[in-house]
């Protein structure tokens, strides 16, 4: 599924960022990296998927053996790769439904396949909006203008959920969620879990795999994965904090 | 006379036996057209239009549904302008469209053109809507190849009075359309136009409106989407001469290639017209270097208690947004084309515009957009 060798990578502007990671996630598998503000958690989501502004320095990532480095960031969401952000963009003036539909069919020409007309579409979108709790309203809106962070994280997930990727990397989708609206995504997450997705869970706090358990969890720390364990790591890091994992 | 700006114009006009008002041709031989060293013509030369040798014809009109719509056979001068005075001189017939006291009219489309050739089309036009009485009427305005139509409009709200007006100005060739609205709105009268400009040579729209009453609104806007070497000029001229009223002027421009579009926009208050609101906000999307975005606001307000405010901005699409959608599968080009479509849609938002009219102005922007039919707006 996810290979990931040797990764060094950092802005554009020379920052050094990530300092070598490896990592290999398998079919079906949930993997959780973990670590300190600045460890270089969402540069490694925001490099996978393509997003301008840094620069890989050496390494490599396939996805089912496809270099994803060679992509354009459109390319990597074809060939199945899809990021949760932490901080969803607002885009004025393009309707939620509208953009998802066009998402969605640009997906299915890639894949050869018929693209939905608006009432094929609509059959579909409604019924997985509806096992997120997104009315109509919410679709009706512009792409994430005027939603709650809840409401932000569960578009994300519909949009996952629609375009049902192989990999699907969560950054910070904790960040700014109440309890309650952590459930209701996480829900929508464990509902598509499945033994041909695999997931990437980044985090800072461990709440979240409460509700996501994940097989893997790996420790970040100043770039670097300094330890790897079963999801009792999750467990000791909540207690000890990160000091402990910091590379020499 | 040889150095009066368009005499050579104007001489074979004369030539052609293409005068019939002899009055304000000689104005218009007196003075010539107006060249880029007077202020309102700064940004726009119309020495290529003057160079040209044109054939009056006369406007044609395409209107089917409503009874109040028909030929104006009056050519009558409305202004100084020299623009004015050559449709007043060599005249041609325009439209009427009356709208009786507290009629609610269904939208009313009418097609001027499409004219061919190098035609030069001269139309003085005129709306009056009643008391009470609400319409939308949609103007297209267009032609196929280098013909000049020049029109001037004149505009009577009555009190209570609400004219919704599309003007959609699309032009398959090199031509050119210069189009002048003079409106008067009475106590509580409301005009509400959106000018939508697309292709052709050079496309100069004035908008000027007196707000003579109390309680009137006047709201002006303007999408402009031009590339390859079109010029646009939209001027308005918004007049509160009441009490108590408002205005709202919103330009949205997409210029590509070597295009330029201009907004000059003005507002005045004169010095007893208290308790004025008078907005305008101009946004240009410029997708290429060469491409030019000019906006000149001009206020001048002579009373103490008014709100009148300005803004301009000048940028590129909002990276994080298109980066966003490529990240959900959308490409690049397609992404581009949803982000100018809903920059170029925002004026619809103040116009609550018929569905059918709606419909209509997003299918011409997205086949500018190169996306024809590719984006709708899902029926949940």
């Amino acid at each position: 599924m996810l290979d990931i060798k040797g990764l060094q990578a950092g802005l554009e502007d020379g920052t050094e960022i990530l300092k070598g990671i490896n990592l290999s996630i398998g079919a079906g598998e949930v993997h959780a990296i973990m670590g300190p503000n600045g460890s270089g958690k969402s540069t490694t989501a925001n490099i996978l998927s393509g997003k301008p502004g840094y620069e890989v320095t050496a390494g490599s990532a396939t996805l089912d053996g496809e270099d994803l480095f060679e992509m354009e960031p459109e390319e990597r969401a074809h060939a199945g790769l899809f990021q949760a952000f932490q901080y969803p963009v607002e885009i004025p003036g393009v309707q939620a439904s509208t953009f998802l539909q066009t998402a969605v069919n640009a997906k299915r020409k890639v894949k050869g396949l018929p693209e939905l007309d608006a009432l094929a579409f609509v059959r579909e979108l409604r019924a997985k909006a509806k096992q997120l709790g997104i009315g109509n309203d919410m679709l009706k809106r512009a792409v994430n203008v005027g939603f709650s962070g809840g409401e932000k994280k569960r578009f994300e997930t519909l949009q996952m959920a629609l375009l049902e990727p192989k990999l699907a990397v969560l950054d910070e989708t904790d960040s700014g969620l109440d309890v309650d609206a952590l459930r209701v995504v996480a829900e929508g997450v464990n509902a598509l879990r499945a033994p041909d997705r695999s997931f990437l869970v980044i985090t800072h706090y461990q709440r979240l795999l409460d509700y996501i358990v994940p097989d893997y969890v790996h420790i970040l720390s100043d770039g670097k994965i300094v330890k790897s364990g079963d999801k009792s790591l999750a467990l000791e890091v909540e207690q000890t904090g990160y000091a402990e994992f910091e590379a020499a | 006379m040889t150095d009066v700006f368009g005499a050579e114009f104007l001489d074979r006009l004369h030539s052609a036996g293409a005068v019939k008002n002899q009055a304000p041709f000689e104005a218009l031989r007196t003075h010539g057209f107006p060249n880029r060293r007077v202020e309102a013509w700064r940004y726009t030369d119309l020495a290529s239009q003057l160079a040209q040798t044109l054939t009056p014809a006369g406007l044609r009109i395409n209107q089917e549904q409503s009874g109040l719509f028909g030929p104006n056979p009056s050519v009558e001068a409305v202004d100084g302008d020299a623009l004015s005075l050559l449709n007043a001189a060599v005249g041609g017939e325009g439209f009427l469209f009356d709208v009786p006291a507290r009629a609610k009219l269904k939208p009313v489309f009418a097609r001027f053109g499409p004219m061919v050739g190098s035609a030069l089309v001269n139309a003085t036009n005129r709306i009056t809507v009643g008391e009470g009485a609400q319409a939308v009427l949609v103007e297209r305005w267009g032609q196929t190849d280098d013909s000049w139509m020049n029109s001037d409009t004149a505009i009577d709200v009555a009190d209570g009075g609400h004219l919704t007006r599309v003007i959609l100005v699309e032009d398959g060739g090199h031509g050119t359309q210069t189009h002048r609205t003079f409106t008067a709105l009475g106590e509580n009268a409301r005009y509400d136009a959106l000018v939508v400009t697309l292709g052709g040579g050079l496309h100069r729209i004035e908008q000027h409106v007196d707000i003579n009453k109390p309680g009137a609104h006047a709201g002006l806007s303007a999408i402009v989407l031009k590339k390859g070497k079109e010029h646009s000029d939209f001027v308005t001229n918004v007049r509160h001469l009441a009490e108590d009223t408002t205005s709202d002027q919103q330009v949205r421009t997409v210029v590509d290639d070597e295009a330029t579009a201009v907004f000059q926009g003005g507002i005045k208050v004169a010095q007893d017209s208290q308790r004025i609101e008078g907005d305008q906000l101009s946004r240009a999307l410029m997708l290429s270097d060469r491409a030019q975005a000019f906006t000149k606001p001009e206020l001048e307000i002579y009373a103490d208690d008014v709100k009148c405010s300005h803004g301009a901005t000048v940028g590129d699409l909002d990276e994080d947004a298109l980066f966003y959608m490529r990240a959900r599968g959308v490409d690049e080009a397609a992404a581009r084309a949803l982000l100018i479509l809903a920059f170029a849609r925002e004026p619809f938002e103040a116009l609550e515009l018929p569905e059918a009219v709606e419909t209509m102005l997003d299918g011409k922007i997205q086949e500018w957009l190169g996306v024809a039919g590719r984006f709708e707006e899902l029926d949940l």
